[in-house]
């Protein structure tokens, strides 16, 4: 069975008397192990085709199933708690909590997961070792670098040992040579068989992916491999 | 997520913005600390008053006191011989509920010692009536059925009384001295203590000048007390009395005075049936006499004191709703602050319950901070009011009006955090984290 599974999913928004086509009849799927980039201009559709595959969001019309739940019609609640066991987040901006250290920031998924203090902060700090933070523990975001805060959010992503890694531009605050070796982390995460859906409007990035889904009108215009 | 992360998260985000914190607790501050002041101050006010009802005799008290006969029974008004001795002994035999019956004559007289004179009131009385009127005793004895029986001239004397014959004396000295009433001699066998109200008391003892009762328009219950010259009930009869109307015996003298206790407060009403039934015979059926209990003027008291009570807590209410509403505001603002905090943590996996947790203990925390901080404010204000304005009663602090006033601060940041913790649960993830 996919881990990802869509058929004929639709998302339409509604801003003031206009009904906006967000995403229009879109079929995919995506298996365990893949490493998959969603690409196109912004407005495409393809971040409002992220929030969907990344439980933020509920389809308006179809059939979608993550990880084997059946999310056509889920409350927000239940997709909070798919979110929180079976997917990971990196976003463009990090999204860390400035007041909140290193170790901290990573635990935050296994708080609402309900794990003892103890073994939480355990477990984060494996993740922020695992990421090469493990001299950061203490630190706060706005003492560390782009490349070592959206490390902290790689790691906070690994946490809970999600079968999913959506990252959103991760490489958009970072300069060059740091935003290759964010890249290469995935690529090795993806190569220890982690699933990996990278979102970017950058074709170049998109190559490091093994399949490139483009975006366009709300429609998948095509699929390649790079 | 459970609780206590919410109060670590809660705490963190007091502690960062401490200023602004301080502000939102304040209206609790205040709300708390006058709740715990006027309830310290009513607590005051009613210990006061319970202790003045049980030194002028209580519940217990019951006078017998003449009345006007009603028009249906006005033609027989000369059948009954009025309040007399035999009222006593038929309440004794008859009325086992009342523990003592007091009995008294009373007579103006001029009192003599050493050099100085005054005309006063002399009570002629049993020994039951050191009961009924509470008297306690300072030096010496109170007067026996001894006394009585053999009418020895033995005297106990008030307070005002020993200030007035023997200034600067002392109690124990004063015992067994002469007095003379209307030129008869007596025996002083009995001192009684200096009666007085709390607020007096502490006056007297941090060395305030007290207030002199006379000159006070306050009407002072303990006055007649402090001017006590209490003599035996048969010598007051054949020294002072008998002369005036020399076909009455000490049976039949009308009396001055007839006042009983009632020896289980749980039985009142068939106890004042039992004096009713048993003076009615006395009386031949003549209605003249009346029960007069301290019932309603008690009751008014009470009144008086829920009124005080009330009042007190609705204002403390009040202002504990209005520090509530500093609390919303304040917690408002600081989810507005943090919508994408809220973003990014739906997006971990929070659920709405786990953020609505969040801001409800993080307003639960700041009201109990501030409820604390009332009762440290609240300690302060009452030494201030007893410094400012010593009233009649001291302020009394209750762990009850305390625990009830956190209490109410703790419900009032309860309900004060529900429409913010509302509105962030609320909170749409995609919306939030977008958010700048």
């Amino acid at each position: 069975m996919s881990l990802i599974h869509l058929e004929v999913v639709s998302k339409f928004y509604r801003v003031g008397d206009q009904e906006i086509r967000a995403l229009d009849s879109v079929d995919l799927r995506i298996e365990e192990g893949e490493f998959v980039a969603i690409i196109g201009p912004s407005g495409s559709g393809k971040s409002t085709l992220m929030h969907l595959l990344g439980c933020l969001d509920a389809p308006t019309s179809g059939r979608m199933e993550i990880c084997g739940n059946d999310l056509s019609q889920a409350s927000q609640n239940r997709l909070a708690g798919v979110r929180n066991r079976e997917i990971g987040f990196v976003f463009q901006a990090f999204n860390l909590l400035p007041k909140l250290d290193v170790v901290h920031n990573v635990e935050l998924p296994l708080v609402y997961s309900g794990l003892p203090a103890s073994e939480r902060r355990a477990r984060a700090e494996k993740a922020a070792r695992d990421v090469g933070l493990g001299d950061r523990l203490a630190n706060r975001p706005v003492q560390l670098s782009g490349g070592q805060c959206q490390r902290v959010a790689i790691a906070r992503a690994l946490v809970n040992n999600p079968r999913i890694v959506f990252a959103d531009e991760p490489t958009g605050n970072l300069d060059s040579a740091t935003g290759e070796m964010i890249l290469q982390m995935f690529k090795d995460l993806n190569a220890g068989g982690k699933t990996i859906v990278l979102v970017t409007h950058d074709p170049d990035i998109a190559r490091i992916s093994r399949r490139v889904i483009e975006i366009r009108d709300g429609k998948i215009r095509r699929e390649y491999a790079p | 997520m459970n609780i206590l992360v919410a109060l670590q998260i809660g705490l963190r985000e007091i502690a960062a913005h401490k200023f602004r914190s301080f502000l939102s607790m304040l209206g609790i501050v205040l709300g708390v600390s006058s709740l715990i002041s006027t309830l310290a101050l009513t607590t005051g006010i009613e210990r006061g008053t319970r202790a003045f009802m049980q030194q002028v005799g209580g519940l217990e008290y019951v006078g017998v006191v003449s009345k006007e006969i009603s028009n249906a029974k006005f033609d027989f008004w000369n059948l009954s011989p009025g309040r007399t001795l035999r009222d006593a002994m038929a309440i004794r035999g008859s009325a086992p509920l009342v523990s003592h019956v007091s009995p008294e004559l009373a007579f103006g007289a001029v009192v003599s010692a050493q050099a100085h004179s005054d005309r006063k009131q002399i009570r002629g009385v049993f020994p039951d009536h050191f009961v009924v009127a509470r008297h306690e005793l300072k030096a010496g004895r109170f007067l026996t059925d001894l006394d009585v029986d053999r009418a020895l001239h033995s005297v106990v004397v008030g307070d005002e009384i020993v200030t007035l014959l023997w200034p600067g004396m002392n109690a124990d000295d004063i015992v067994g001295r002469q007095l003379r009433i209307n030129d008869r001699p007596f025996e002083v066998v009995g001192v009684l203590p200096k009666y007085e109200r709390d607020e007096d008391r502490r006056r007297r003892e941090s060395g305030k000048p007290v207030s002199n009762s006379r000159m006070s328009r306050r009407w002072d219950a303990f006055r007649q007390k402090n001017e006590s010259i209490l003599i035996p009930f048969s010598t007051m009869f054949y020294e002072f009395r008998a002369g005036a109307f020399p076909l009455d015996s000490m049976e039949s003298v009308r009396l001055d005075g007839l006042t009983v206790r009632i020896g289980d407060l749980d039985k009142f009403r068939p106890a004042l049936e039992q004096v009713r039934s048993a003076l009615e015979i006395t009386h031949r059926g003549v209605d003249d006499f009346d029960l007069d209990t301290r019932e309603e003027w008690f009751d008014r008291m009470e009144s008086s004191i829920r009124a005080t009570k009330l009042s007190g807590g609705l204002i403390a209410t009040i202002s504990l709703v209005v520090g509530g509403i500093g609390i919303m505001n304040i917690m408002l603002a600081s989810i507005s602050e943090r919508v994408r905090e809220i973003g990014i943590r739906l997006a971990v996996g929070a659920k709405g319950r786990d953020i609505f947790v969040q801001i409800i203990v993080e307003s639960v925390t700041i009201a109990f901070i501030g409820g604390l901080l009332g009762v440290i404010a609240a300690i302060g204000l009452i030494e201030i009011l007893k410094l400012l304005a010593p009233t009649e009663n001291i302020p009394i602090m209750t762990v009850g009006g305390i625990v009830f006033s956190v209490g109410f601060a703790i419900l009032a940041g309860f309900f004060s955090g529900i429409y913010p913790a509302l509105r962030a649960s609320r909170l749409n993830p995609i919306s939030a984290l977008r958010y700048e």
